[in-house]
């Protein structure tokens, strides 16, 4: 049971990543150049963020919540917004509209976080002879993630790419850039500051996404409709 | 682990990510993560005569069961775990007896049997005794049957019960756990159990030299005090034997002590040679003892005016037996005896003499005088015991831990053999003299002898698992040296019909597993989901792209889901 047991579970976490590439118009315009220049300025970020978290963090030894830590850690976390940042406007990308543009980055990003969190747990866990649920949540959370890259990456790519937008919208789109961006602070608050279980946390982080990604696929919509 | 539960953006899991992936991957590294760790204890195995006896197997890879009557279960892949508390020993016995395989058995000693949960309160005390005739029981019938499968012994603690009650809700809905049920795996892997290549016995003699008005000391008469120190038990590694015999080292260790004291003070030193003996190889027939004595210098043998066996004399209340194998008429019987009764009566106990006769022509030997009486030597041994023990009976059982022996049983023991010897060295026979009276700088040390029985009580002392060089049997060889003038260490090798088989102790994993349908299933919805997400996915995005043309074109998506 063990291997189909990880099977299943890096179906779960790594599955909708490859269906969500298939089913969009992202392969049939073969953007996934794009998708992995995203996922190395996932990696590069990543170690930016690691070098401030080491130089600024103190690594706590108990699992408590402490405010001044986590708010540096929001602080720091918004790095992942620049990286975004980058990938959407600096990078050069071959002739792609800045709809698969964006869906191309947040689908690279989000993949190369699953696989730099995920992968590894899975395979040192999910193989072994004990059964728990933490590794279908653990799945379950990286679907969520999915959906918060590709929403992060729309607000991003409205913010900066789309000059004709209307302007009583700029504000939400803001707002909603900003929830997206501390979604890991709030987890992380809830997860150590409240105590929620792994379940709970996993079911607020899925119906958060949900909404986050309807209200951005809105604004998208609402921006889109003066050039349609 | 950390790196499992945390958040997704928590970038130092990130490096840990890496790290595990590289030392993964590429070492292949199995890392446990099994719900619960026990430390198991096995069953003995060994051969007597190229006879199989004892569990015959050491790895483990099955489910967990509660119930031999199971009825839709597979039981010869089904590890049983009986509570000692609960168990019926007649079903097991059945069982067993039968011949019927199973996957294994493991059963939980009772929390009673562990150092930190005994309780100072009587109550306990008709529990622990119905126990210890539920595992004494037990215990002889393991030893003595040949099974083909493993047999684990465990402490009981909250893991492994929550465990348990889990395997039984689960057999009480009628759905023993299988590898298409799921529920609990228990594993225990160890390499295969491996004969231990010529076992040693190792036998500890003291001499203490009386005290020699002209000539040699040798021809002074000699009075030797002998315990047999190795156990025996259904769980080698759990034979600690503080009864048996672990009370009669302590006794002798004092007695050196106490003589030591007297003898090294011309004045007081006594017209007696007296011998210190520790034997080995107790449980199979007196081995050691015979080794022995068959080793000893003739003419030290012949000085041995007579000897004392000390044999389980750690739980008696008010009577303790002398067995021996001489007509009590015997003079030399009858002069130990009144001497030993004197003293008991002095100190309120009673002293019973009980005669048993060789039979020379059987190998059995049930105490270990009939090695010294074999020989022609008069011997006698004190213990507790009205009767003689069966064949690898009584030897460090299960039970006979720290907690069922009284030091003060002992420190009363020490005293009369002390105090009987004392006044037959010093020919005070029938006055009323206290040589080692209390409080005096010859009294027992109750201190020496508790801290003494703590350390047996600590370590399993099976012959065969018992190296020459191990640390236990040095320390009792410089304790021995501390009082006597020489001391000699003696290897033999142990009686060849016996074959020992090593992995004693291992370690059990228990793991809570999902089934194969629980997996099946989760692929079907996992599926499904996907087939779903992609639906929606098409629909929507190509909708975003083209809202009428998606309408349009449900031929080309079919394609694309096939």
């Amino acid at each position: 049971m063990t291997m189909f047991h990880f099977f299943n579970c890096a179906i779960l976490t790594f599955g909708p990543h490859a269906v969500y590439y298939s089913a969009t118009p992202l392969s049939e315009y073969d953007t996934i150049g794009t998708s992995v220049k995203a996922a190395v300025v996932y990696l590069g970020t990543a170690l930016v963020k690691l070098v401030f978290l080491a130089a600024f963090l103190n690594v706590s030894e108990n699992e408590s919540f402490d405010p001044y830590q986590e708010l540096l850690k929001a602080l720091i976390g918004f790095i992942d917004v620049a990286g975004i940042y980058f990938a959407l406007t600096q990078l050069t990308h071959r002739n792609i509209s800045q709809n698969h543009k964006f869906q191309a980055v947040g689908l690279g990003w989000a993949f190369a976080d699953s696989v730099l969190h995920k992968l590894a747990p899975l395979w040192v866990g999910a193989r072994g002879l004990e059964f728990t649920w933490d590794y279908i949540l653990q799945g379950l959370e990286a679907n969520a993630n999915l959906v918060l890259s590709i929403s992060l990456a729309a607000l991003g790519s409205l913010m900066w790419l789309r000059k004709n937008k209307p302007r009583t919208l700029i504000p939400i789109i803001y707002l909603c850039a900003w929830i997206v961006a501390t979604m890991p602070s709030i987890t992380s608050y809830l997860r150590r500051g409240l105590g929620w279980h792994l379940p709970k946390v996993v079911g607020f982080e899925l119906f958060t996404s949900l909404v986050m990604a309807f209200i951005s696929w809105q604004l998208f919509a609402a921006c889109q409709r003066p050039s349609v | 682990m950390a790196i499992v539960r945390d958040g997704r953006f928590q970038l130092l899991d990130s490096a840990c990510s890496l790290i595990a992936i590289l030392f993964v991957l590429f070492a292949g590294v199995e890392l446990c993560d099994a719900a619960t760790v026990v430390d198991v204890y096995r069953l003995i195995q060994y051969d007597l005569a190229g006879v199989p006896f004892g569990s015959r197997l050491a790895s483990l890879n099955h489910h967990a069961g509660s119930s031999l009557y199971s009825p839709n279960a597979d039981l010869t892949r089904t590890v049983i775990i009986f509570p000692i508390r609960e168990l019926d020993v007649s079903v097991v016995k059945d069982y067993i007896v039968q011949r019927q395989l199973l996957g294994g058995l493991l059963f939980l000693l009772p929390r009673l049997f562990t150092s930190k949960g005994i309780k100072k309160d009587d109550d306990h005390q008709s529990e622990k005794d119905v126990m210890r005739k539920k595992l004494v029981q037990l215990e002889q019938l393991l030893v003595h049957a040949n099974i083909p499968y493993p047999v684990y012994f465990a402490f009981e603690d909250e893991n492994v019960e929550a465990v348990l009650a889990d395997v039984k809700r689960n057999d009480a809905t009628g759905q023993p756990a299988t590898a298409t049920t799921g529920g609990y795996k228990l594993v225990v892997s160890t390499a295969e159990p491996k004969k231990v290549v010529s076992p040693t016995i190792t036998n500890i003699q003291g001499w203490l030299p009386g005290f020699k008005v002209d000539g040699d000391s040798n021809q002074l008469p000699t009075i030797a005090i002998v315990a047999s120190y190795d156990t025996f038990g259904a769980a080698p590694a759990l034979s600690v034997g503080s009864d048996s015999n672990g009370s009669g080292v302590v006794a002798v260790l004092e007695i050196a002590r106490l003589f030591s004291l007297l003898y090294s003070n011309p004045k007081t030193r006594g017209r007696y040679n007296l011998l210190f003996g520790l034997t080995s190889g107790g449980p199979y027939n007196y081995n050691g003892t015979y080794k022995w004595l068959r080793s000893l210098d003739q003419r030290l043998r012949e000085s041995v005016d007579y000897a004392i066996c000390l044999n389980s004399i750690g739980s008696w209340d008010n009577e303790l037996w002398i067995h021996v194998s001489k007509p009590p008429e015997n003079s030399y019987i009858k002069q130990i005896f009144e001497g030993f009764s004197d003293v008991a009566g002095e100190m309120g106990f009673k002293v019973d003499l009980k005669h048993k006769k060789i039979n020379i022509s059987n190998p059995r030997v049930a105490w270990e005088h009939e090695q010294f009486s074999r020989l022609r030597i008069t011997a006698v041994t004190l213990s507790e015991l009205s009767a003689a023990p069966e064949f690898l009976e009584n030897f460090g059982s299960i039970f006979d831990g720290r907690h069922f022996v009284r030091e003060t049983a002992i420190t009363r023991s020490v005293k009369l053999v002390a105090e009987s010897l004392a006044r037959h060295i010093y020919g005070h026979q029938g006055k009323n003299v206290q040589i080692f009276a209390e409080n005096s700088s010859l009294a027992v040390n109750p201190s020496y002898v508790q801290s003494w029985l703590n350390l047996l009580s600590r370590t399993p002392r099976v012959a065969p698992f018992l190296q020459k060089s191990d640390p236990f049997i040095s320390a009792l060889k410089r304790e021995l040296a501390e009082h006597t003038a020489e001391v000699n260490v003696q290897h033999e090798v142990l009686n060849g019909i016996f074959t020992f088989y090593d992995s004693t102790k291992a370690t059990l994993n228990i793991y809570q597993v999902a089934s194969v349908t629980f997996d099946l299933l989760l692929l079907l919805v996992l599926g499904s989901y996907l087939i779903v997400l992609f639906s929606f996915l098409v629909i929507t995005t190509r909708g975003l792209d083209d809202l009428i043309s998606l309408f349009r074109r449900p031929p080309s998506r079919k394609v694309k889901a096939a």
